[in-house]
């Protein structure tokens, strides 16, 4: 009698079930297919109809045409950046991570240590960058050093306020349970602070690009900053919109990619509060 | 009854002289292990408790002279007014703060170093959303140094008992408060400390919720045979599980009422209906009116 109502037997000989999946992930992301289609359907129309010239602004199709021609010549050039990202990356998450514990257990590191995290990010990174040319060298240093200082903030100060929003009631409980500082700040404090880390993460991935963008532009001989450099003055401005496209396509793998670690990392998380990439 | 009326008989002997004091001493011993047989040792002792916050440069008395004490596997029972500074109470008795007066003996000793030997349940369950429910039943062993593989092999023989078996590696998030609160319970019971304080343990709880968890419970404490200190604002629990229960005034917190609960054991659901049980309660209330009323 109420067969109807059983989930999963009604809609079973309507749709096969990859069909089912195939359309609730395309309808949660046409809105942002739409917007793009939109938007790149404008442009290509603007400037045929208008005939504006390739070197002031090509239409999508020529940039496409572009990216698959040079294909060889971009890829080259998307590796060296991705390895600056990587490795800069990486230094941030070590330094950022080792930073926040120092202030997490201390207060007095905390206060002596903090205006100078944040004072360092008043210093605008576009003039640092041709600096650290002059005092590391011209190779893949002064661009890991770039991207570090740009990613470290953000990692810093979100793990610090993970660390420090524990609740004050755990910390009784595990005082009486006979813990000691060090108990309560492996066992407490970290894993409270992770899911903190990991927005440190996202913003820090994002802000990673643009990092590596600004060290080549500085000085360097290969990455898609400098391609973007060299091409612009030549009139290639198709070239200069082929690296904004893959720079682009880019930071969002790199984003999704902090995403799926995540889901890995803090399973627990995901369970309470549901996916947010 | 020992125990108490000697306390009597020694201070007549203390007032006769020195030779009667050394047979008073042997018969002391005596009567202490005898009592011990009786399960009549106080396990805590609490003499002219009190505490004064400090707050700007101006004094807050909390709670003074305060007289409580709970023998060896009791059930004993503190209500009150919000703001009698129970809570003040279980925080000092557990070591995470401090008396500004008075004593206060576990197993009859001065235990001025008592944080982490006396086990404290809140009112929430605080479990550790990244744990999962067996790994959060092992904290408390964890952290006095059991490994963990033992710990794990403590918790899962008791899992039915705590009607948690199929759940130990859920995540709390999936478990209801019912659940997550018996999750708790099973902690503080493996932590296996000399006795347990519970802070209105079933106050997030509904009412067919508690009543079943009121049975369950009396179920584990006659089986674990260990000294329990509740916390409540509700008559009818405090009634129900306790031995005695102590009736605290507003702030300054003090003890106003003791009174003992004659009702058989093991006790059942029915009972609050019971004459005695009623009888209690009336008592009870009426004092508590008085006490929220002044």
């Amino acid at each position: 009698m109420s067969i109807v109502n059983r989930p999963g037997v009604r809609e079973s000989y309507a749709f096969p079930n990859w069909l089912r999946t195939l359309i609730t992930v395309g309808l949660r992301w046409l809105p942002a297919v739409l917007i793009v289609v939109a938007v790149v359907g404008f442009w290509e129309a603007y400037v045929r109809i208008f005939d504006v010239q390739k070197w002031l602004l090509p239409a999508p199709s020529v940039i496409a045409k572009t990216i698959g021609v040079d294909a060889g010549l971009l890829w080259g050039h998307t590796l060296a950046t991705i390895e600056e990202i990587v490795v800069g990356f990486a230094l941030a998450l070590v330094c950022g991570f080792a930073l926040a514990t120092a202030i997490g257990l201390s207060r007095t590191i905390e206060r002596a240590l903090y205006p100078f995290i944040i004072a360092s990010q008043t210093i605008p990174i576009i003039v640092i960058a041709p600096m650290l040319l002059i005092w590391v060298g011209y190779g893949l240093a002064p661009k890991v050093i770039v991207v570090a200082l740009i990613c470290f903030f953000p990692i810093v100060v979100n793990m610090v306020d993970g660390l420090k929003s524990v609740d004050s009631d755990v910390v009784s409980l595990m005082r009486t349970l006979g813990a000691n500082r060090w108990a309560i700040f492996l066992k407490l404090q970290v894993p409270t602070s992770l899911p903190y880390l990991f927005s440190g993460l996202r913003i820090a991935i994002a802000f990673s690009v643009i990092g590596a963008v600004i060290g080549e532009w500085v000085g360097s001989s290969e990455g898609l900053g400098y391609l973007m450099i060299r091409s612009k003055p030549q009139f290639l401005t198709e070239r200069v919109f082929a690296a904004i496209v893959i720079l682009s396509a880019l930071g969002v793998s790199l984003f999704a990619m902090v995403g799926i670690v995540e889901r890995f990392a803090l399973p627990w998380w995901h369970k309470e509060h549901g996916s947010r990439t | 009854m020992i125990g108490r009326l000697f306390c009597c008989h020694e201070n007549l002997d203390f007032e006769t002289g020195n030779g009667t004091m050394a047979i008073s001493q042997q018969h002391n011993e005596a009567m202490a292990s005898q009592s011990e047989q009786f399960h009549e040792t106080r396990i805590i002792d609490v003499v002219g408790l009190g505490k004064v916050f400090d707050q700007n440069g101006q004094s807050l008395t909390v709670m003074e002279r305060v007289n409580f004490h709970a023998y060896e596997g009791e059930f004993v029972s503190i209500i009150g007014p919000s703001g009698c500074g129970k809570s003040t109470l279980l925080n000092i008795i557990a070591g995470l703060d401090d008396q500004t007066e008075g004593s206060l003996k576990l197993r009859g000793e001065e235990a001025s170093d008592r944080l982490g030997t006396v086990g404290y349940m809140q009112q929430k369950d605080l479990l550790l959303p990244w744990r999962s429910v067996l790994d959060n039943a092992i904290f408390g062993l964890e952290l006095q140094g059991v490994s963990k593989r033992e710990a794990r092999d403590r918790a899962s023989v008791l899992m039915e008992q705590f009607g948690l078996e199929g759940f130990e590696s859920e995540y709390p998030s999936a478990l209801s408060g019912g659940m997550r609160q018996r999750v708790a319970f099973l902690r503080t019971v493996l932590a296996d400390q000399q006795m347990f304080l519970l802070d209105e343990p079933f106050g997030a709880l509904d009412a067919l919720n508690r009543s079943q968890i009121h049975e369950w419970l009396l179920g584990l404490w006659e089986r674990l045979n260990k000294t329990i200190v509740m916390v409540t604002h509700d008559v009818d629990e405090a009634i129900f599980l306790s031995d005695r229960v102590y009736v605290m005034s507003a702030r300054p917190g003090t003890m106003r009422l003791v009174t003992n609960v004659d009702l058989p054991r093991p006790r059942y659901l029915e009972m609050v209906t019971s004459e005695g049980f009623v009888e209690l309660k009336t008592e009870l209330l009426s004092a508590i009116r008085r006490e929220s009323a002044s």
